[in-house]
């Protein structure tokens, strides 16, 4: 969610790296998050998720069930949009499993946005659904949670509506949901992504 | 080299922008988002989504075409994973515009639409407007100025 612009020149094609096996997609992501993407203070941009949280919690009234739904509703519309700047710095092809999508996600993505790289774990046996443990979490740097929002709120549920909203628009049909966070006193923050199914590219009408 | 057209095209298959120049000596001539060429647009597009689908269907499912030479022109494509196509007509002159349009797409595109958060960025409101039915266009004046200041210097050289 860094979104400040990427460097002049044009990204270059980068297919070749994006066949080569995930080691090099971590270097991969890694040289854009060096070269092509501009850095803002960290602190800044927590703080300023921090004030929309508290914001969202004042103007309803604690109703932390609402408070999730709108942050993940806000991320939805960051998500459609961050992939289009995503795609362009990258340039890489379409996943063709799910595997290669938690790899882009996990050591691209992450790294490229937020500079983090969270593991992924705990797969499905039929490898459509894995998750993802954010160890280091910059949204909720600073954070710690009343008593009543221990419970019910989802604190970075934002970080879901981002990936729902961008994998959704490479035709990716996924459910986003946190599991576990450590504000709520968990052992660690766990965000897990189940495929729904993959959609189908549209075609003009009268070509069925 | 010279470019004749520039057209978008997004994951509904709709036209989303054209841009027509009409006079070389003019690079401000021509038109955009015109009516008149909704019919051209759609054929256009009929025609790249065939060639698309047969060049997969010979290879991987990650393949995709690159230009289309004709006996008077040729036509520059980029397809995103997102689903949006550019599409830029050029004389034959011109071997590989893709650089150009990787630039028009990352430092046009995304700067003036996709984070333009109050700007849609999906162009069907509902589904009557999906498949190619749809004649919503990126009217966003810093968008269509990027452009021209882009490719008009193209235009006639």
């Amino acid at each position: 969610m860094n979104t400040a612009s990427s460097s002049s020149n044009a990204a270059q094609s980068s297919a070749s790296t994006a066949s080569n096996p995930s080691k090099s997609l971590k270097t991969f992501g890694e040289n854009i998050w060096k070269t092509k993407t501009a850095k803002v203070n960290a602190e800044l941009f927590t703080l300023t998720y921090g004030s929309i949280v508290s914001q969202l919690t004042n103007d309803y009234q604690r109703d932390y069930a609402k408070i999730n739904n709108q942050l993940y509703a806000m991320g939805i519309s960051i998500g459609t949009r961050l992939i289009e700047d995503f795609v362009a710095r990258t340039a890489l092809p379409r996943c063709e499993n799910m595997v290669q999508t938690s790899e882009v996600i996990s050591k691209v993505a992450f790294v490229v946005f937020l500079n983090i790289n969270p593991q992924v774990t705990n797969w499905s046996n039929n490898k459509d659904a894995f998750s993802l443990i954010l160890d280091e979490n910059p949204l909720s740097d600073f954070v710690e949670l009343p008593i009543d929002a221990m419970k019910d709120l989802w604190y970075s549920n934002i970080l879901c509506g981002v990936l729902k909203g961008a994998l959704e628009m490479v035709q990716l049909d996924c459910k986003v949901w946190f599991v576990s966070d450590i504000l709520r006193g968990d052992p660690h923050t766990e965000l897990r992504v189940k495929l729904n199914r993959v959609l189908k590219d549209e075609i003009p009408a009268g070509e069925d | 080299m010279a470019i004749y057209s520039f057209w978008i095209f997004d994951r509904h298959c709709n036209c989303i922008f054209d841009r027509e120049w009409t006079i070389p000596a003019d690079s401000s001539s021509g038109i955009t988002n015109s009516k008149q060429n909704e019919d051209t647009a759609k054929l256009i597009y009929g025609m790249i989504f065939s060639l698309q689908s047969m060049s997969r269907r010979m290879s991987s499912k990650s393949n995709t075409v690159r230009t289309i030479a004709t006996g008077k022109y040729r036509i520059h494509l980029l397809s995103t994973i997102t689903g949006l196509s550019f599409v830029l007509f050029s004389d034959l002159k011109q071997q590989d515009l893709s650089q150009l349009l990787q630039y028009i797409y990352s430092e046009i595109y995304v700067k003036y639409v996709a984070r333009n958060m109050l700007s849609p960025i999906d162009y069907a409101e509902n589904d009557s407007e999906k498949r190619g039915q749809g004649f919503r266009k990126i009217n966003n004046r810093n968008f269509i100025k990027a452009v021209q200041d882009v490719l008009g210097p193209m235009v006639n050289q």
